[in-house]
């Protein structure tokens, strides 16, 4: 398992290189570079040259990139060039905040997905199907943006029982033990801190999970209903089992392997949508980072953001696989 | 020539204004504050954004800053700055002054605060004084600046200089501005947040606040109208900027707070590049200005929140003429015989306009594009993301394009980026006379004289068309009841100017 585990790991190497130059590529085709976008064309030319040499941007962008590369190895992904900071220590202190809104969204869309999946598949063509293919429909179909400003509107506006942004209130006083909030609350039993950072939580999480929600809704019906028609099921019947535990012991469990699947693969979906709900909700994560990045041609940050995205995407498909086998005995690691 | 001297407010007031707060108790209220501009983190030098310029005046002090009741630029941490020559400019800086941390701050700290804006890498806010040939301090107070060329602007660039200690950055270079980022200002620096946050609290007995300034400020990021108008309503925040016209009535309507208007000193225009067919045609810039029906975009997509422009300033803007009225009315009519008459009728062009980015932009173009048309352009509109349009107009690739232009109390640097040759690649545009104007205003050191020639180099602009004047937004603060703000045109929420009830 263990050399399993490790030559999935470097298998990931030249996928995290290759990611990083067309990343890089990119960059180039865009017009203008970070010294254009953050330094004022009042500036004069020489001055200008004066920083990008600086900077390191005087020099053919295949060098960049070697240089780049070169760095990351050692684990220096430079310095941004908007914010003055590691690339590593402004990711680091960011991606508790995204990691943690994402798990959340994902709680949120299994708890409600799953059941509802299995009722719809369960009941097939009966009004909790249709509710269930209503809802998740509808979770497909609405913008995160769109959903974000209703729900600020009525649970901070119309009702104010929940904040209308940000990731905690001003002077919580928690100190940063893991940067997750509610392991750090936790961990240091401040119990009105937790609550204050679930109610942060709440909305963004809600918005985020519900596209995911619909999707894991539509899967497991689907699913599940395939299940119900395989030869075991029918075994299961005829030795006289319930139907509640052939539903739940015999067919759900053979479905999870897809929709195991789905939740990974939606996970890693997550954390790009969740840009737009960062910027939604002001949450401090490195979805609204990747943009700001990207407005100031900030190529480190970029890359080393791209880099932590794809690194939590072949992190998940591990995971993943490593699932299966808990779930399907019949899945062998090699 | 003996230029005017830049007058401190006065010893006495201070004195008095300090003792009366010191009289009485602090208020230990806290104000949140809706922004919606980047927080980029602790260096003073990094990021010349409005939100950012002003925290960083309040923590350190800047040498001056722009009085609106004054109508002029007044010494802030200096007590004196004036041009003994038409090169050479002196600042003077108060005896005893001291930062939060008890040292004082001496000439060397301004001399090393400019010498960092000019040349450390991280700097953005070089531009400020790269016509200043040297720096020097005179003695522990006296800083003497020597430019290029004859130039009023100095105050106003003095403006944006920031005062940071020369000790504590010899002793520990950056890491001064995040570990000791000790300042003359009258708030200090708690807790900066990336993109999130920044935190405030007063410096007690500073003579600037009296005893109802807030206690501590957080300037929240939040981006989203909607979300900071229900912010305000719900009490997560006392000051929401930039509110937009579809919400001020909803913001008139909450219990606990008003909206209070300002003018921005920020003109929107249309630019032309003249280095482009058929910019480089006047008589086509000049169609532009007469096919824009101003007063019914004005009233019907901005609904009343903007006043028109009949040049690139307005009231209240150093080289505002009350008589100065636009020769381009609007006369879909006259663009189309301008344009007939140079055989351009029919002509293509692309309209640029960002999106999101200033109030009702795209949809401001949408309503441009038939009344351009109308005047017989053919016209495409391109709504490229901000940061592509932006490079590339900085890099002079978009002939036509709606934008804004900010900080113009003084609109010398403006106008000079945008409309003197070689001022900067946006525009193109070059007309010796108007450099020339533009050069005998910059070293006016009177303001009458130079308000006079302002005026001069503005109507020599308006002529020659190469933007269309359109309007400075009329900007919607929304302000808890339980403070008392009066937003200035500057576009900042300083605390000195907010008190609360």
């Amino acid at each position: 398992m263990y050399l399993y585990f490790l030559r999935r790991l470097l298998g990931a190497v030249p996928v995290l290189i290759v990611v990083a130059g067309i990343i890089f590529a990119l960059m180039q085709l865009a017009p203008g570079d970070a010294v254009t976008m953050l330094i004022s064309d009042e500036a004069s030319e020489a001055d200008k040259a004066r920083i990008r040499e600086a900077w390191g941007l005087d020099q053919p962008p295949f060098i960049q990139f070697l240089n780049f590369l070169g760095n990351a190895l050692t684990g220096d992904f430079g310095t941004s060039f908007r914010y003055k900071m590691p690339v590593m220590d402004i990711v680091l202190e960011r991606l508790p905040a995204t990691v943690e809104l994402s798990l959340a969204a994902t709680f949120i869309a299994v708890l409600v997905g799953i059941p509802l999946g299995v009722l719809a598949a369960s009941r097939p063509g009966s009004f909790w199907d249709g509710v269930a293919s209503a809802f998740s429909f509808a979770g497909i179909s609405m913008p995160n943006f769109w959903l974000g400003i209703l729900l600020i509107l009525l649970f901070a506006g119309h009702m104010n029982i929940l904040p209308s942004g940000g990731r905690e209130p001003w002077g919580m006083g928690l100190d940063r033990i893991t940067g997750f909030l509610i392991i750090d609350s936790i961990l240091q039993g401040r119990w009105d801190a937790l609550l204050a950072t679930l109610k942060h939580l709440a909305l963004p999480a809600i918005v985020l999970g519900t596209n995911m929600m619909g999707i894991i809704t539509q899967m497991t019906r689907a699913a599940v209903q395939d299940a119900m028609h395989e030869d075991f099921v029918m075994t299961a019947r005829a030795k006289g089992l319930s139907e509640r535990r052939v539903l739940w012991r015999h067919a759900f469990r053979n479905a999870m392997v897809g929709v195991v699947t789905i939740i990974g693969l939606e996970f890693g979906t997550l954390l790009s949508g969740a840009m737009i709900v960062e910027t939604v909700f002001a949450w401090p994560g490195i979805g609204s980072l990747l943009i700001s990045g990207i407005s100031a041609r900030d190529f480190p940050l970029i890359i080393g953001l791209v880099l932590v995205y794809t690194g939590i995407f072949i992190l998940m498909n591990l995971l993943i696989d490593l699932f299966y086998t808990l779930i399907d005995p019949r899945i062998r690691m090699n | 020539m003996k230029a005017p001297a830049l007058c401190c407010l006065s010893a006495a007031a201070i004195a008095a204004v300090a003792v009366t707060a010191t009289a009485q108790e602090y208020t230990d209220a806290r104000i949140a504050v809706a922004t919606t501009e980047t927080i980029s983190g602790y260096n003073p030098y990094a990021d010349p954004v409005v939100l950012m310029s002003s925290v960083w005046c309040q923590v350190y002090g800047c040498v001056t800053r722009y009085d609106f009741d004054a109508g002029e630029f007044i010494p802030y941490v200096a007590e004196k700055v004036e041009a003994i020559d038409e090169l050479t400019w002196e600042v003077t800086l108060p005896e005893g002054l001291t930062r939060h941390n008890g040292d004082p701050v001496v000439a060397a700290d301004i001399v090393h605060s400019i010498d960092y804006m000019a040349n450390n890498p991280s700097s953005a806010k070089g531009f400020l004084v790269s016509d200043w040939t040297n720096i020097e301090a005179v003695d522990d107070l006296t800083v003497r600046i020597t430019t290029k060329t004859p130039d009023a602007t100095v105050p106003d660039n003095l403006a944006g200089v920031t005062v940071t200690s020369k000790a504590l950055y010899d002793e520990m270079g950056d890491d001064m501005f995040r570990q000791a980022p000790y300042g003359a200002g009258p708030y200090k620096l708690v807790e900066v947040s990336i993109g999130e946050h920044v935190i405030i609290e007063r410096n007690d007995g500073h003579p600037m606040l009296s005893h109802n300034n807030p206690a501590q400020i957080m300037y929240r990021l939040m981006p989203e109208p909607e979300q900071r108008v229900t912010a305000l309503a719900n009490g997560e925040v006392q000051i929401a900027q930039s509110v937009p016209p579809q919400l001020i009535p909803r913001v008139n309507d909450l219990p606990n707070a008003d909206i209070a208007m300002t003018n921005s000193v920020e003109m929107m225009f249309l630019a032309m590049s003249p280095l482009t067919h058929p910019w480089d045609v006047l008589e086509a810039r000049q169609a532009v200005a007469h096919a824009i029906n101003r007063e019914a975009i004005v009233r019907a997509v901005l609904q009343g929140q903007a006043t028109i422009l009949h040049g690139p300033v307005s009231e209240g803007q150093i080289g505002y003429d009350p008589d100065l009225v636009s020769p381009f009315e609007y006369s879909p009519e006259k663009a189309r015989a301008l344009l007939q008459s140079v055989g351009l009728e029919g002509v293509e062009v692309t309209l640029s306009t960002p999106v999101g980015r200033y109030t009702a932009d795209r949809q401001i173009a949408e309503a441009m594009v038939p009344m351009l048309e109308e005047a017989g352009f053919t016209v495409t509109l391109d709504t490229p993301e901000w940061a592509t349009l932006w490079a590339n107009v900085q890099q002079g690739n978009v002939p036509f394009y709606y934008m804004g232009r900010g900080s113009m109390i003084d609109p010398s640097r403006a106008l000079h980026q945008y409309f003197a040759t070689g001022g900067s690649p946006r525009i193109g545009f070059s007309d010796p006379e108007l450099d020339e104007l533009l050069a005998a205003e910059r070293s006016a050191f009177d303001p009458a004289e130079r308000a006079e020639k302002m005026q001069l180099a503005i109507q020599r602009l308006v002529d020659r068309a190469p933007a269309a004047f359109m309007w400075q937004h009329q900007m919607g603060w929304g302000v808890s009841k339980d403070i008392t703000f009066a937003p200035r045109p500057a576009d900042r929420a300083d605390g000195w100017d907010i008190f609360v009830n």
